[in-house]
């Protein structure tokens, strides 16, 4: 099977026979980054010991003293922890500006496509004047030259029955549990949901089977909603409303949205919008004519001509790019310090500015988006493969 | 099919070399170390080491590093020429060991450069409103001469705020640089006085100005000499300098001061007398106008003027000249005058003289005998 490729001659020398120096390459490659990276941990442990500065990791369970505005970071508080609130307020708004973007990139994008001139217009425009911006440009606009001057200040505070908005926050009231059971309340919470998951399971296999309509999404909410109410009630959870107030320069109760969250939130969601919407335009436009005149044929209105034929196919082109979407607004995030939001990259850079190593932090800091990213790429990923045509390889 | 071979050929040695290249470089940074633990000086290469008098006479120059961009202190002007009070200092030194207060190249230079720009020699000196600490002293390889101006973090609120006092402040927002001395003082008010202060940190000061304009946050905290800095640039739109006011609290204490390196104690000396020279001379009341010809009948005054019963009077601190002090006073002036120029009460940041007061006068200032 060896002289099939060499043509039945001689087999070359040892040095010049392929195969051999595809293994020999390889290997020395292999030595040479392995060489490399030790060569660099080398010097930097090296070089840092030198300057008799830590090398290790032990510095995160020392106290960090600084305050993390809106969390229950105190001076006290372990590094690792306030770190940790970095990352919770990043997933924070990552997480929410992920779901905004794709709502309002997708209108956008189907909007570029309307008959309706004033829609179809008004698109282009929100797509060629928000994408040709950089983000950071947006996300200091909407902070700085938006928020800020809109907004009153704390002492004028406009104040309702609900919400209490000035422009440090807009606080408004949520459910607060006096007596304790909150966590009772969150895994009643996952119950209902993976109830309701199951039920919509079962209702599309049911349709699959039958060919009943399966109404998954009505059935799954009510079943959701069942569970949680009968689950409430055995529990006996005292539930009751949080209500923010003022009192002087303070806002105490409810939940805050702070102007630097909500700057960086509105930013980075019409910035990323705006690339969706590209996207999901250029995805319906690559869906054969065909298949919107057959739509058209059978009498389908124009809002299921798109939500059961067009879209459904669109989908398919549109997953891998806009995944790629969702990890450049995840990274974005990190903008959030231009503002004064307490992202991880934030808080880690306080730390370091405190005397804590550099190069230690940096490096949790990247550990922290490479996980995040390697998760969406990982949900994505398998998102992508449920939808992709079945029965061909 | 051969090209290819031997482009893989020569990848492979070149993998090699710099494998084999990778491994003796490592050693390098083992030979800086044991070089480093048998120094007593941690910039040991070339001119940095050991007599930065000699490196300075021999270049003609003075190179200072500030920071050229607090007005009062050190600010380019118009023409790009530094001013200041700490510019002034780079002068003095100037005038002290060259005889010519313009010798002086100033370098720029931020936060995190300052210290690494001075254990590695690319200045003579530093000063650079950096406050005196012990870590500072003990591990960034500095050695810190006598304070030319003692400082404290301080709360700058709007005029028409009604907060007069911290107490009026329970519940505020502060703005606040993220990642300084000033962040950690605030947090530790807070806590201590029981303020319940939300710090809103930002990373440069102009979006920190733009916020604390817009009201986001009630006070602005820093060195208090900065926020009178501040106060003197505040835009007239926003009220102004007057629209403005710096709380009587200080929270923290800033000594600021010149800062030489590390194992040259000779050099260390030059500047540390440098400042005594100054504050000494405005006891004396020696000024920039009667300092050449003053004569005094105390033998204090002739021996700090560098006369000894009719000789030359040298305590030894490796000035080149005796009259150093004459040379330092007719280009800079006294204490009184260097601060008056640039931050006092006539000047656009209006700060009293306060801890940086002679002795005499309620002050901190405190020039040992010239003898």
């Amino acid at each position: 099977m060896a002289a099939s490729t060499t043509a039945g001659g001689p087999r070359p020398p040892l040095w010049r026979d392929v195969r051999v120096l595809r293994v020999v390459g390889q290997i020395a490659f292999a030595i040479l980054t392995v060489a490399f990276l030790w060569w660099i941990w080398g010097n930097l442990t090296d070089n840092l010991q030198s300057r008799n500065l830590p090398t290790g990791f032990d510095y995160l369970s020392q106290p960090g003293g600084f305050i993390v505005q809106y969390s229950d970071v105190t001076s006290s508080t372990p590094i690792w922890k306030v770190i940790l609130t970095g990352v919770k307020n990043t997933l924070l708004v990552s997480a929410v500006g992920i779901v905004l973007a794709t709502v309002i990139g997708v209108l956008i994008g189907i909007g570029r496509l309307s008959n309706n001139w004033l829609v179809r217009k008004g698109s282009a425009l929100y797509v060629e004047a928000v994408r040709n911006i950089p983000v950071l440009v947006w996300i200091i606009f909407f902070f700085s030259a938006l928020l800020l001057p809109v907004l009153p200040v704390v002492e004028e505070s406009v104040t309702g029955d609900l919400f209490v908005a000035n422009n440090r926050a807009i606080s408004v009231a949520g459910p607060t549990t006096p007596s304790g059971g909150a966590g009772t309340l969150w895994l009643l919470g996952l119950v209902a949901v993976l109830a309701g998951i199951a039920v919509a399971w079962w209702r599309t296999r049911r349709n699959v089977r039958t060919g009943q309509p399966h109404h998954r999404v009505i059935w799954g909410l009510l079943t959701a909603i069942v569970v949680f109410a009968i689950g409430f009630v055995v529990a006996g959870v005292d539930v009751g409303l949080d209500r923010p107030a003022r009192e002087g320069f303070a806002v105490t109760g409810g939940f805050a949205l702070s102007t630097p969250y909500l700057g960086v939130l509105i930013g980075l969601v019409v910035y990323t919008a705006s690339h969706i919407a590209e996207i999901v335009r250029g995805s319906i436009l690559a869906v054969p004519k065909g298949q919107q005149e057959a739509a058209q044929a059978l009498a389908l209105s124009g809002f299921q001509r798109m939500r059961y034929v067009i879209l459904p196919q669109a989908l398919r082109i549109m997953v891998p790019p806009t995944a790629n979407q969702y990890l450049n607004l995840t990274k974005n995030s990190s903008l959030a310090i231009a503002v004064g939001y307490a992202d991880v990259m934030q808080v880690v850079k306080t730390v370091i500015g405190n005397g804590r190593p550099a190069p230690q932090n940096i490096a949790i800091a990247m550990a922290v988006y490479l996980a995040f990213s390697l998760t969406i790429s990982f949900f994505t990923n398998l998102y992508n493969r449920r939808i992709q045509y079945v029965g061909r390889s | 099919m051969r090209t290819r071979k031997w482009i893989k050929l020569s990848a492979i040695v070149l993998a090699i070399g710099l494998l084999a290249s990778a491994c003796s470089s490592d050693d390098g940074p083992d030979e800086d170390e044991t070089a480093t633990e048998g120094g007593t000086d941690t910039g040991q290469e070339g001119e940095a080491s050991g007599d930065t008098l000699q490196t300075v006479t021999d270049r003609g120059t003075l190179v200072c590093g500030v920071n050229g961009a607090v007005p009062g202190f050190s600010f380019a002007d118009e023409e790009g020429n530094i001013t200041g009070f700490d510019a002034d200092y780079c002068r003095a030194v100037a005038a002290a060991v060259l005889g010519d207060p313009d010798a002086v190249e100033f370098r720029q230079l931020t936060a995190e450069q300052r210290f690494t720009a001075l254990q590695g020699g690319e200045i003579d000196v530093l000063i650079r409103n950096t406050t005196w600490t012990a870590t500072r002293d003990g591990s960034e390889g500095a050695t810190f001469a006598t304070t030319t101006f003692y400082d404290g973090q301080g709360l700058m609120v709007k005029a028409d705020s009604g907060v007069s006092e911290l107490a009026d402040l329970q519940g505020a927002t502060v703005c606040v640089l993220s990642g300084t001395t000033t962040e950690l003082n605030l947090t530790t008010l807070s806590e201590a006085e029981g303020l319940n202060l939300t710090p809103q940190t930002f990373e440069d000061n102009e979006t920190l100005q733009s916020a604390f304009e817009q009201g986001q946050c009630q006070a602005w905290t820093s060195d208090k000499s900065q926020l009178a800095a501040v106060k003197s640039n505040f835009p007239e739109e926003q009220g102004g300098p007057d629209g403005l006011v710096i709380l009587e609290d200080t929270i923290s204490k800033e000594p600021l001061g010149p800062v030489t390196r590390d194992g040259d104690s000779q050099w260390s000396q030059i500047v540390d007398w440098v400042v005594i020279a100054t504050i000494q001379a405005e006891e004396f009341g020696i000024n920039q106008g009667n300092v050449e010809g003053f004569s005094s009948d105390s033998p204090d005054v002739q021996r700090f003027l560098g006369q000894s019963e009719g000789e030359a009077f040298d305590p030894g601190l490796g000035f080149p000249s005796t009259t150093w002090t004459t040379d330092v006073i007719s280009a800079v002036g006294n204490y009184g005058e260097i601060y008056n120029r640039h931050v006092g009460p006539d000047t656009p940041l209006g700060l009293e003289r306060g801890l940086n007061n002679l002795w005499t006068e309620g002050g901190l200032l405190y020039a040992p005998p010239y003898r």
